[in-house]
């Protein structure tokens, strides 16, 4: 699993975790975020139960397991979360942040140590030392109850599954030609995402922010101006759209 | 990350972090040893007696790099085995829970060709766990003994030191403290290291 750090000032870093060389070849490919304050660490989309001792020989080289305090998962999704089970054996004190629409199910997972907290449909704010994150709503994008993760600060947008692309395992880490890109990202967001209204919704409330770099939970992130072309695209983009079968 | 964690998936992990920690400030005593070969052939005859210290601290490196490579790879295999038991181990409780609550049912036999694949399988996991937990150990002991040899490195290049003449001496002094400090650094994790294979048994 290799690990880059995205940010980094005197009040917390970003750091991105992917490209797993050992990754079993038929589970698709993911991007895992972490935030690091003073005292505590967020981690975000933390993943698959085939992923987890990866993830977590990685995290741990970059902080200490009882460092990590809060857990994010944007949606219900197995490649999401499905890690919780062992997650909630590694970790002696933890929240999980995620919306309040997928609490039932996502306790499937195995959750008896974690605690969960549900952000309502509108957004929440978490507070990590001195950083404030933002939990940015993204309903439909593809799942039902979503969210993103905005950091004003270090205007970074961790954007879950929007943006998602699909990727050889040992593709760059960020988009360096947004045309060539386009390719990967079509059939993944006219297919698994259900509404133009909810899309348009986001893109025109997501064009308010600032944002330096977006960071979707698969292939590659967006930085500068490739944050504004995916949103023209995306805005332009029919979605809801039976494609990519079998 | 002093206090020694209680659960065996972190225990595994954090193991392979401070192994990967230890290789770099290995890599770091390779420079150490290169910076001093370099300082004694500007010193010459003055400092003839220091080069083969040279070696022996270039030998260290090479040895502690490679080590720290090997042990770093063990624990990331006894990390997921540690969830390939945690999962086998469960899914027996579960099945336990099973011939309980389903006592007397019509089908219940048919559970027992799965149970006792998943025992064996467990039992398999089990030993080999050992075994890698095994080597795991030796290797640690492995690591620690050579660099015990680090002390005796520090003394000698401190008497070398003290023969060469005083433009050399402080650089050369410097040497013989880096060598000690290094050592000491990569002994911490491997301490710590080895704290934690004690939660894995
Ligand atoms: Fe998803
Ligand atoms: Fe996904």
């Amino acid at each position: 699993m290799k690990a880059e750090k995205l940010y980094e000032n005197n009040d917390h870093t970003w750091i991105v975790f992917g490209r797993d060389e050992d990754k079993p070849d038929l589970i698709i490919d993911t991007n895992q975020y972490m935030v690091t304050s003073k005292k505590n660490s967020l981690l975000m989309d933390p993943g698959g139960v085939e992923l987890f001792s990866a993830m977590l020989s990685a995290v741990i080289k970059e902080v200490p397991a009882q460092k990590i305090t809060h857990l994010f998962a944007s949606h219900q999704d197995p490649d999401i979360i499905s890690s919780l089970g062992l997650w909630d054996l590694a970790l002696t004190d933890a929240t999980l942040h995620s919306p309040w629409l997928w609490e039932g199910y996502i306790r499937h997972f195995g959750m008896q140590h974690i605690e969960y907290e549900g952000i309502p449909d509108e957004g929440s704010r978490l507070t990590l030392d001195e950083v404030v994150l933002e939990f940015i709503p993204a309903h439909y994008l593809h799942s039902s109850g979503n969210f993103n993760v905005y950091d004003p600060k270090a205007k970074i947008l961790m954007s879950g599954d929007i943006g998602a692309a699909m990727e050889e395992p040992d593709a760059p880490m960020f988009v360096e030609d947004f045309d060539a890109h386009i390719g990967k990202m079509k059939m993944f967001h006219q297919r698994w995402m259900p509404s133009n209204k909810a899309k348009n919704d986001w893109v025109r409330r997501v064009r308010q922010l600032d944002i330096e770099m977006m960071c979707p939970q698969h292939g590659r992130i967006f930085r500068g101006a490739d944050v504004k072309r995916f949103l023209d695209w995306f805005e332009n983009l029919e979605v809801g759209v039976l494609g990519g079968r079998r | 990350m002093s206090e020694v964690s209680s659960n065996y998936f972190v225990a595994a992990a954090s193991i392979a972090a401070k192994l990967d920690y230890a290789t770099k400030v290995a890599q770091r005593l390779s420079l150490t040893a290169s910076n001093a070969r370099a300082l004694t052939l500007r010193a010459g005859q003055s400092a003839a007696g220091f080069r083969p210290l040279t070696d022996a601290i270039h030998r260290l490196s090479d040895i502690t790099v490679s080590s720290s490579k090997k042990i770093n790879a063990i624990a990331a295999v006894l990390s997921r085995m540690a969830v390939e038991k945690y999962r086998s181990d469960s899914a027996l409780k579960y099945f336990d829970a099973v011939y309980l609550q389903a006592q007397g049912s019509r089908h219940l036999d048919s559970l027992s060709d799965v149970y006792e694949r998943t025992k064996l399988k467990q039992k398999e996991l089990m030993t080999q766990y050992q075994q890698k937990i095994q080597q795991l150990t030796q290797e640690l002991e492995a690591v620690e003994g050579e660099l015990r040899s680090a002390v005796v490195l520090k003394v000698l290049c401190q008497i070398e030191a003290s023969q060469a003449g005083a433009t050399y001496q402080d650089a050369l002094n410097n040497v013989a403290e880096n060598v000690e400090n290094i050592a000491e650094t990569i002994k911490e994790q491997i301490v710590f290291s080895r704290q934690q294979v004690a939660i894995l048994q």
